[in-house]
């Protein structure tokens, strides 16, 4: 919609109210200078506060939308897959031969040889993954898996402790804590909802104390923080367990809390004071596994404890560990213990969601309603929907799920970790999987270079009968596929982007500009190919805003759809700042926990009838093969952590030069482990297990821990004849593996550093 | 007569480049070597005790500024009304026939040069453009931290005060620059 406010000289200039909605913490307000048809500028929000005010990379936009790479007409693969050889085709003939191979596959094998290989690419509810769901599933539907990277282990601990995803206040809340700990949690780069770091700064300025806990001296720990406190990665679990050791030991903890509103404690305590397996897990002990000292764990736990109201923000990132569940369990239980849940300044950590106006009106605050699980036999329906996946509909749940809970992600019947994936398509039913894979569907997803071990997936994936993705550029994945379906950018069409996790809003996304080259939207795509599938009729056959309206009209915090069109954004207003269980805090006998028990689970009886020794029902510190202290460690001793870094969103953004410019590529390194291995800043290096080799240039830098080496997650990867990554791809080296609560390890891996080449002299006359 | 100045609060910056990144794509600036809004950081200390700071560096709009001195052509020039420091790039004869003469008088390295041969100054216009329209520069309107600020100098004087120095910024007071900071503190 055209900005009619805008102070623009030339009359043919149009601004164009849209958004931001790639896979990051933001969705803000963009503002679209358009001239004769092209983007010229680009603007963010002015208008009232809170204002959503995009970052670095919704501002470099434009250089992504004309990028010289974007992909033009439709391809076919005339190479090998991932050598990237491909010839132009037309729109008719690739979706001829989609649509054959498709169909082809579904009458030889099933549906279920049909592998959906969805992502977050897009974060719009109208293009990206929905309309390639909704046709999938008109024709019988296809194997489906489950599992984010992001968050599983969270997600997974969130449910079993307090039964759903809301357990975020909002950020304005902040204000009226006296101590916040940002553990593993880096909004300053990660954003996490457009004002957190501002509201962050503001709660310090106002007198609150902030700590880090973190390898890395990020960002966040460095202007946001009063003081950091370095630890190992994967023994976060440890570090927390030590904290409830004190807590406890003191008698700090506030027991009136812990007898009105939780379950377990006591076989907790047990665990703690080392009652139930001799060891107690005191500060000492969590000093040898965490390197914090002992005294720095004492004081940490009294100033928590003693600081109500005090706000732990477990972070995602030390939950994507092996065993990363174990360590937001051991976060949620501290919140609890300390009585520090559902009261302003206050958090109670989990999943962390503070506003979704789809999930409140469920799981949170019903009256007297027991919870049931998405895939509980209780729920079976008798006739499927449209939207309803064949393949597995009415499957009994997987067992390891919580699946007498609700309001997760995951459906329960789904059958395959998305991090296994590449062992489901290289050992399917043989190897006790429950499908055999002859084609992947891949779209808004650089699969291949974002999940673990790219050396196995390039084996996978050469090993299909059928690929096709909808993309726009030629990432690492596209190279593999045999139909490449150039997709078109969010300035190039309508949507709506729901926030991400905290805040009350919406942003829609008006077209700017129209398709750049032979490029068409998601839905445009899935429209024109449903045809050729044979599909009769389909809601994607209404026109975008239609199907919007539609999407959209449950969402009564939507009060006008108009407007939000018109202004490029719905600002919710809400009475006061979001407080997760502040109901459940203040009057219990009418609105208990949506747990089975109708309190906070320090023990959980749901995860206690797996009778999995690797899943506890209390949270627990476990040591891996993969961990500091295995064998392996001696032959690889860095500990190799991926985060997200500030230029890119995922891999999205990788080829933009004004990001690509302020911050090169390199694995940071502490000066301790470069100096070993006579490596300096800006040498090449390699990097590698047994999984592969990455060659990249050093940054040799005091900001990480000893023994840890960070490669940021999202570079495209870019194999040499040899098959050593010089592009710096981290999850050439990372783990395929998951945790019994569903936890990708993306950071438990293992690696050596050895000096490939110095640093080559600047170039001199 | 007005002058038109920054403030930049420190304690706030978090070194995230949107000012950067935003004041490219207003003022249309490719990728290279020309910042007119730069981001430094300062860092110091061993593991575990670090400090780290950022500064961003534009042209300081300086009282008495010594670039319009150096240059041989009369390019740079300081508006009567409101004290901005404006190149005529027309003038500039370029740095290779002039030998960087401005770049090499300020202490901020603030005129910025293409790596085109002889290619002709061009620096921070305080978005005169936006200025002359009543809106804010492009850096102060993006910094999703409020970390920046610009405004005649008594006014942001009276708003936070006057301190003339922070982390990585040495005063200058013979030639005045037109910039106060909220420091951050070691």
């Amino acid at each position: 919609m055209v900005n009619d406010k805008a102070d623009v000289d030339d009359i043919s200039e149009k601004v164009i109210n849209t958004g931001c909605c790639h896979d990051c913490g933001g969705r803000c307000v963009l503002k679209a200078h358009v001239k004769n048809g092209r983007i010229t500028r680009i603007e963010s929000d002015t208008d009232s506060e809170p204002q959503l005010r995009a970052c670095l990379r919704g501002r470099a936009y434009r250089q992504r939308v004309y990028s010289d790479e974007r992909l033009k007409y439709p391809l076919r693969r005339v190479g090998e897959r991932g050598e990237g050889k491909f010839e132009k085709i037309s729109w008719e003939e690739a979706l001829n031969h989609v649509a054959s191979n498709i169909l082809e596959i579904k009458e030889k094998y099933g549906n279920s040889a049909i592998l959906f290989v969805p992502g977050g690419g897009n974060q719009g509810m109208l293009h990206g993954v929905t309309p390639v769901g909704l046709m999938l599933n008109q024709i019988g539907g296809y194997t489906r898996m489950w599992g984010a990277p992001s968050y599983e282990g969270a997600l997974f601990a969130s449910m079993a402790t307090y039964g759903t995803m809301m357990t975020g206040n909002a950020r304005d809340d902040l204000l009226n804590s006296n101590l916040i700990i940002m553990w593993g949690w880096n909004p300053a780069n990660t954003v996490w909802d457009p004002g957190t770091s501002l509201w962050l700064a503001r709660a310090r300025e106002k007198g609150t104390k902030i700590i880090a806990v973190d390898p890395i001296f990020t960002d966040s720990a460095a202007v946001l923080a009063d003081d950091w406190i370095p630890i190992r990665p994967g023994t976060d679990t440890a570090m927390l367990i030590a904290m409830a050791n004190v807590i406890i030991t003191e008698k700090l903890q506030d027991q009136q809390f812990i007898d009105k509103y939780t379950v377990g404690f006591d076989l907790y305590k047990d665990y703690v004071l080392g009652r139930e397996d001799g060891q107690p897990k005191t500060p000492r002990w969590a000093e040898e596994i965490t390197t914090v000292p002992e005294k720095i764990i004492i004081k940490l736990a009294r100033e928590y404890a003693t600081s109500k109201p005090a706000a732990l923000i477990a972070g995602w990132g030390p939950a994507r560990t092996t065993f990363g569940e174990q360590y937001s369990r051991a976060a949620n239980v501290l919140c609890a213990i300390t009585g520090n849940i559902g009261i302003n300044g206050g958090y109670a950590s989990g999943f962390m969601r503070a506003y979704y106006s789809r999930e409140s009106r469920s799981s949170v605050g019903k009256k007297k309603e027991g919870p049931i699980g998405r895939g509980n036999e209780k729920i079976k329906r008798k006739k499927p929907r449209p939207q309803d996946n064949l393949v597995d509909f009415n499957a009994p749940p997987r067992k390891d799920a919580l699946y007498k809970l609700r309001g997760g992600t995951n459906p329960a019947s789904t059958r395959v970790h998305f991090n296994d994936y590449y062992n489901l398509i290289l050992q399917g039913t043989k190897g006790g999987y429950p499908a055999d894979i002859k084609m992947a569907y891949i779209c808004g997803t650089n699969r291949l270079n974002q999940y673990s071990n790219v050396n196995k997936g390039i084996k996978a994936l050469k090993s299909l009968e059928f690929i096709v993705t909808h993309e726009q550029f030629m990432n690492p994945t596209a190279k593999f596929a045999d139909i490449i379906l150039p997709a078109n950018t969010f300035m190039e069409r309508n949507d709506i982007a729901v926030p991400w996790l905290g805040s009350p809003y919406y942003i829609y996304l008006n077209k700017a500009i129209d398709s750049l080259y032979e490029s068409k939207s998601d839905l445009e795509i899935c429209r024109e190919l449903s045809k050729k599938l044979g599909i009769k009729s389909s809601l994607l056959d209404l026109p975008e805003d239609q199907i919007l309206r539609i999407f959209t009209s449950p969402r009564k915090d939507i009060k006008s759809y108009d407007k939000m069109k018109k202004n490029g954004y719905c600002k919710v207003e809400v009475e006061e700042p979001f407080v997760a269980f502040k109901k459940q805090i203040k009057d219990p006998e009418n609105f208990p926990f949506p747990t089975i028990s109708g309190k906070i689970e320090i023990y959980c009886e749901h995860i206690a009838e797996k009778n999995n020794p690797l899943m506890p029902a209390i949270p627990k510190y476990l040591s891996h093969g993969e961990h500091y202290d295995s064998l392996l460690a001696e032959k690889y001793p860095l500990q190799l952590i991926t985060p997200h870094n500030k230029r890119r969103t995922h891999s999205s953004l990788h080829n933009v030069p004004w990001l690509e410019e302020i911050e090169p590529h390199a694995a940071w390194i502490n000066p301790i482990d470069a100096s070993i291995r006579s490596i300096r800043s800006g040498d090449l290096v390699d990097i590698f297990n047994d999984r592969g080799r990455v060659r990249i240039p050093a940054k040799v830098t005091e900001r990480i821990s000893p023994g840890v080496l960070c490669v940021y997650q999202g570079e495209w990867y870019n194999p040499d004849e040899n098959g050593i990554d010089l592009g710096g791809c981290a999850n050439v080296l990372t783990q395929d593996s998951y945790s019994p609560g569903g936890a990708f390890p993306l950071n438990s891996s293992l690696v050596e550093a050895e000096l490939y080449q110095k640093k080559q002299p600047e170039g001199k006359l | 007569m007005t002058q038109i100045g920054f403030y930049f609060d420190q304690t706030r910056c978090t070194g995230c480049f949107t000012c950067s990144v935003a004041c490219k794509d207003w003022h249309d600036i490719p990728a290279g070597p020309i910042n007119w809004i730069r981001i430094n950081s300062i860092e110091r200390g061993n593991f575990p005790k670090l400090f780290l700071a950022y500064l961003t560096i534009t042209c300081n709009h300086c009282a008495d500024p010594p670039c319009i001195k150096a240059c041989p052509k009369s390019a740079i020039n300081k508006r009567e009304k409101d004290g901005i420091v404006i190149v005529d790039r027309e003038k500039c004869v370029g740095k290779d026939e002039c030998g960087f003469k401005c770049l090499k008088v300020c202490p901020w390295d603030s005129p910025q040069f293409s790596n085109e041969f002889n290619s002709k100054m061009e620096k921070c216009d305080l978005c005169v453009d936006r200025l002359e329209k009543g809106q804010q520069t492009i850096c102060v309107e993006a910094c999703p931290m409020y970390a920046l600020d610009v405004g005649p100098m008594e006014k942001l004087q009276e708003k936070y005060g006057n301190i003339v120095e922070t982390e990585g910024f040495l005063n200058n007071d013979k030639i005045n620059p037109s910039i106060i900071f909220k420091p951050k503190k070691t």
